[in-house]
């Protein structure tokens, strides 16, 4: 991991502080029911954690990106379906970061300095990983839009204030004809429907979004028609990292759970036999080297450098470690791995490989990263010899 | 070498099948919410013969073969899993007391098992370190009535359904597991107390619990076999449940690929069905390879089985084989499906719950490649 | 005590067969057999008759060599013997074949009381056995049954025709080709498909049926096989309002004779 400046220490361990606080009791609890965790917003709201991204003129934290990831992995370690709530709020509003206006900024994170959270609505049922498939519309009226179309798996949808949705202004120019509009809660029309009832992240709000001839005004467009796309891509190559950072938590967190039955199990004989301690060893190199890729593409971004390779490749990285180290702690804790905590921190792997952008999505991404720029030839014989 | 199943062995897998799907199909999903013990599906396994399934026929059971067993096992855990846990738990009771038991021990209980009057269960878990040594190890300390049993037992399948247990306690607290001898062990004994169902990740319905035991009086008869079998009736026992266990990997493994496949050739997303994705092929085949390999292994050592050779090599490579690769079954399969396979609405998240529950390593230190090495080096 | 004999066929399981997209032809290579769907419910008939009233179940069959994967599924149901007659040529019989030699090993086997067969195969559906089978025996024919019992050497039946329900009795011998909905099918317990085993099976061998050539000689040849895929229309409405849509969608289905 990056050798932490103090300021990062403190807030990492305030982070920390908050989640054994405020999360970790209440994680299994609120897993088992799958409702909303309502406390958490209460109990944030000295903190301003979910204006963490927020820039400082507009009232945030401004946190730089490193240390986001430092209180996104500590929310992932407590609970990875609460830190999915955390996480994609500031998503939605990276969209606001992006594109918008200083007016829209200055009136869409207001409601982030409140704990108020947004969501993104981006999928649809036939637009997954094909996400410029989309088919809601947004037909232009005067100084509205009128939106139509019907959003899922949107995170969130149930609780947020505001909104980020992807509707398509030019149907006839497809993936360049799709717009970003902020919705707020409560606009006519703009309804939730189902929730779905998930494998894992289960304190996570997940529902399906429901847009019935909504009256959106001109001046909640983000950006120009026809920039939804471009938005939508920036934005989730800024939020990616915030799923490896989830994931190195839950990774970490089943690893010292671990670590604590084993030293439970075998009291005075921490060193239970080879087979076994290696496999923490190798749980320990995942963990550790998830963290660093983390780390150095939060690095890449805070000092300007172009990122989005390293952020497909850290997303990608981290949930496979989160899924293979939750997976083998099942297995090797046996009985006990099964009837504990292990197995809700296994189901919550699952989805850091599938959410914002799939991992073979992330692949497609980074091998064309790869095979863009061929290696510079070795030199010829001639060449060496220097004629 | 004939890699077929013999015409018996396929009629009997058939009617498995379709047992599953009238029996199992329509009550899996409220299953794995209630986590109540599926009585009248339990009923119905009976009547068919499957819980007598490697009974000999003298007591009423099917006598049908351990590669039979596995085909049924692999049948039903592709409808639900749960309900082969319980099958399976029953059976390794009832194949212990049918290997050692006395006379007198098989008549007591192996008629009533066949018919799933009553189920089995095996207690051989416990919290500590080793098994036989720690706090709640549990003694058995002789008595002129018996043996008087007195510590726990943990994650005990069947717990509180079972009317026999096969109950693996030690004799000498000081010599640990050595010293394990078997009980037979009626439910209803004096200061036997089943706690609270553990509330597990997957298999629910199939019932599980610590066991303990306050000055609970066995007499003589109720010992299995010789007082010191106890460390070979558990590792026998133990290698072929691993093998039933991998029957029930593969059940699972194979419906969840059947699905996955299933639904990418009907998702359409950038203007083709994703079947047609090399990514989607490749996860598809690689879960179809495993469970494959896992398969033919799983029935060379069934078959091993039921001709009296040794298996326990070839059973711990399966089960090697399967706590890697096992769980990666579902894993990839959810993804195939990406939201729809993480959506309680579907299959295939309680199927990700329940794979991940056949292949613990419960025997703290015992991994399968200990037995693997030392059969080669 | 009614004495049934019950005739089907070893067909090959349709949910296993593939069809090729670029000519239509069908890939069987991996397909399992199975006994024809309607002929399980003949089976399972003769069987809850017999268990009710006493008698015997014979079972009977004609195919490729195929048949002899077939022998222990009929047994594990329910008959108490199964007769075979296994020949190459049946990969092109036509009804007029089958029928011949079902009825020629039935004279050789039989009397028997009631002759039960599936309403039509699994395969290709000819629904012509068992009317063939009553004419060539000189007995009545009870088709398309959906329940049946048997008082004394009475046999009493209610056959399901497309507008009504028919109720038919029969004194003394007759042939009877049944529906799906007679009966679900028992899954065999498994001792009843390892007593299977145990049951006597008896090869009859086409030579032995006193048969002429031309008795074997199909009359209908089967060309060829090609699967049918739903063909999607894949019409597109694309008016600006939904009641447009929706009427000229009307207009489309009553061309159609749909609505």
């Amino acid at each position: 991991m990056s050798i932490l400046s103090p300021e990062q220490k403190a807030i990492q361990q305030a982070a920390k502080d908050f989640v054994a606080k405020y999360i970790i009791p209440n994680a299994a609890e609120y897993d088992k029911s799958g409702e909303f965790p309502m406390l958490l917003l209460e109990a944030s709201k000295p903190s301003n954690i979910f204006a963490m991204a927020v820039p400082k003129e507009y009232g945030g934290l401004n946190y730089d990106a490193v240390t986001q990831a430092l209180v996104l992995e500590e929310w992932g370690y407590g609970c990875a379906g609460m830190g999915t709530t955390l996480a994609a709020s500031v998503l939605s509003m990276d969209s606001v970061l992006i594109a918008g206006t200083d007016e829209q900024k200055r009136r869409y994170f207001k409601p982030m300095l409140n704990a108020e959270i947004g969501s993104f609505g981006l999928t649809e049922p036939g637009a997954g990983s094909d996400a410029a498939a989309g088919k809601a519309t947004a037909v232009k009226k005067g100084d509205e839009y009128i939106l139509n179309g019907t959003k899922c798996w949107i995170t969130n949808g149930g609780f947020a204030s505001v909104y980020v949705i992807f509707a398509l202004t030019d149907p006839a120019a497809g993936v360049k004809g799709i717009s970003a509009f902020i919705l707020e809660r409560g606009l006519p029309g703009f309804t939730i429907g189902t929730t779905d009832h998930k494998l894992g992240i289960r304190a996570s709000n997940t529902v399906e979004l429901l847009l019935k001839d909504v009256h959106v005004p001109a001046a909640n467009l983000l950006g120009k028609e026809g920039d939804g796309m471009k938005i939508a891509m920036k934005t989730l190559d800024m939020a990616r990292p915030a799923i490896a950072a989830l994931s190195v938590g839950l990774a970490q967190r089943a690893l010292d759970t671990c670590v604590a039955q084993v030293h439970a199990r075998f009291p005075g004989k921490p060193y239970p036999g080879q087979t076994l301690q290696f496999k923490l060893a190798d749980m320990q190199i995942k963990v550790e080297a998830a963290r660093d890729c983390l780390h150095q593409a939060m690095r890449l971004r805070d000092v300007g450098s172009p990122y989005s390779k390293e952020s497909a490749i850290c997303k990608t990285f981290c949930s496979d470690v989160a899924m293979q180290v939750t997976t083998t702690a099942v297995s090797l804790m046996g009985s006990y791995g099964y009837t504990s905590a292990l197995g809700k921190y296994m189901r919550d792997s699952k989805i850091m490989q599938i959410y914002e952008g799939t991992n073979q999505i992330q692949r497609l991404v980074i091998s064309r990263a790869v095979l863009a720029h061929p290696p510079a030839p070795a030199p010829s014989a001639a060449q060496k010899a220097g004629k | 070498m004939n890699f077929e199943l013999t015409e018996e062995q396929q009629l009997i897998g058939q009617s498995a099948r379709d047992f599953a799907k009238e029996y199992l199909e329509p009550i899996a999903v409220e299953l794995d919410h209630s986590g109540e013990f599926p009585k009248e599906a339990v009923k119905a396994l009976a009547k068919h013969d499957f819980l007598g399934l490697l009974l000999p026929d003298d007591v009423g059971g099917a006598a049908a073969g351990f590669v039979s067993y596995v085909e049924v096992i692999e049948d039903l855990s592709r409808y639900s899993a749960a309900v082969a846990s319980i099958v399976n738990n029953h059976m390794i009771a009832a194949y212990s007391i049918q290997q050692w038991g006395t006379a007198d021990q098989k008549k007591q209980y192996l008629p009533g098992m066949a018919k799933g009057e009553i189920l089995g269960g095996f207690a051989i878990y416990e919290h500590g370190p080793t098994p036989g040594v720690g706090a709640d190890a549990l003694v058995a300390t002789k008595h002129d009535v018996g043996y008087v049993l007195n510590g726990k037992k943990a994650y005990v399948r069947n717990a509180g359904e079972a009317s026999v247990y096969v109950v693996f306690a030690t004799t000498d607290a000081a010599a640990g597991e050595k010293t394990w001898a078997a009980f037979l062990l009626p439910a209803d004994a004096v200061g036997v107390k089943v706690g609270e169902k553990l509330e597990t990740m997957g298999l629910r319905g199939c019932p599980v619990a610590d066991i303990t035991f306050e000055n609970v009086i066995l007499p003589e008869t109720a010992l299995l076999g010789t007082v010191n079998q106890g460390v070979a009736i558990s590792a026998k026992a133990l290698a072929i449940a691993s093998v039933a266990e991998a029957a029930q990997t593969v059940g699972i493994g194979q419906a969840a690929v059947e699905h996955a496949a299933a639904y990418a050739k009907q998702r359409v997303q950038f203007g083709k069905p994703v079947a047609t994705l090399q990514a989607i092929q490749t996860l598809l085949a690689e879960v179809a390879t495993d469970c494959h390999l896992a398969r033919l292994g799983l029935r060379n050592a069934a078959l091993l089985i039921e001709e009296g050779k040794p298996f326990e090599v070839e059973a711990a490579m399966v089960k090697s084989f399967l706590v890697r690769l096992g769980s990666k079954m579902l894993i990839d399969t959810c993804q195939v499906e990406g939201g729809f396979g993480y959506s309680e609405s579907m299959p295939l998240p309680r199927m990700f719950r329940d794979i991940a529950g056949t292949n613990l390593l419960d025997a703290p230190g015992d991994f399968p490649e200990k037995l693997i090495a030392a059969s080669i080096a | 005590m009614p004495k049934c004999l019950v005739c089907y066929k070893w067909t090959l399981d349709e949910q296993d067969i593939k069809i090729r997209p670029e000519d239509l032809s069908l890939d069987s290579s991996r397909a399992k057999g199975k006994i024809s769907d309607f002929d399980r419910n003949a089976i399972e008939e003769a069987t809850l008759l017999v268990e009710k009233n006493g008698g015997a179940v014979d079972a009977l069959t004609y195919g490729t060599a195929a048949v002899k994967k077939s022998l222990k599924d009929a047994l594990s149901r329910g008959p108490g013997k199964v007769y075979w007659v296994a020949d190459a040529g049946a990969e092109a019989a036509d009804a007029n074949v089958i029928s011949n030699i079902l009825a020629a090993s039935i004279r050789k086997l039989g009397p028997y009381d009631l002759i039960l067969c599936g309403e039509g195969s699994s395969d290709l559906f000819n629904q012509q056995t068992a009317p063939r089978l009553a004419a060539l025996l000189g007995l009545p024919c009870l088709s398309f049954v959906q329940k049946l019992s048997v008082e004394g050497d009475v046999v009493s039946a209610t056959r399901k025709l497309e507008e009504c329900q028919e109720d038919v009795t029969v004194k003394g011998s007759v042939v009877i080709s049944v529906l799906s909905e007679i009966n679900k099918p028992r899954i065999p317990t498994l001792k009843q498909v390892l007593g299977a085993g145990k049951k006597p099976n008896e090869e009859i061998k086409i030579a032995e049926l006193g048969l002429k050539p031309e008795d074997l000689q199909p009359k209908a040849m089967r060309k060829s096989v090609k699967g049918f895929v739903m063909q999607r229309k894949n019409v597109i409405y694309k008016e600006t309002s939904g009641a447009d849509n929706v009427a000229k969608l009307k207009v489309s289905l009553a061309s159609e004779g749909l609505c």
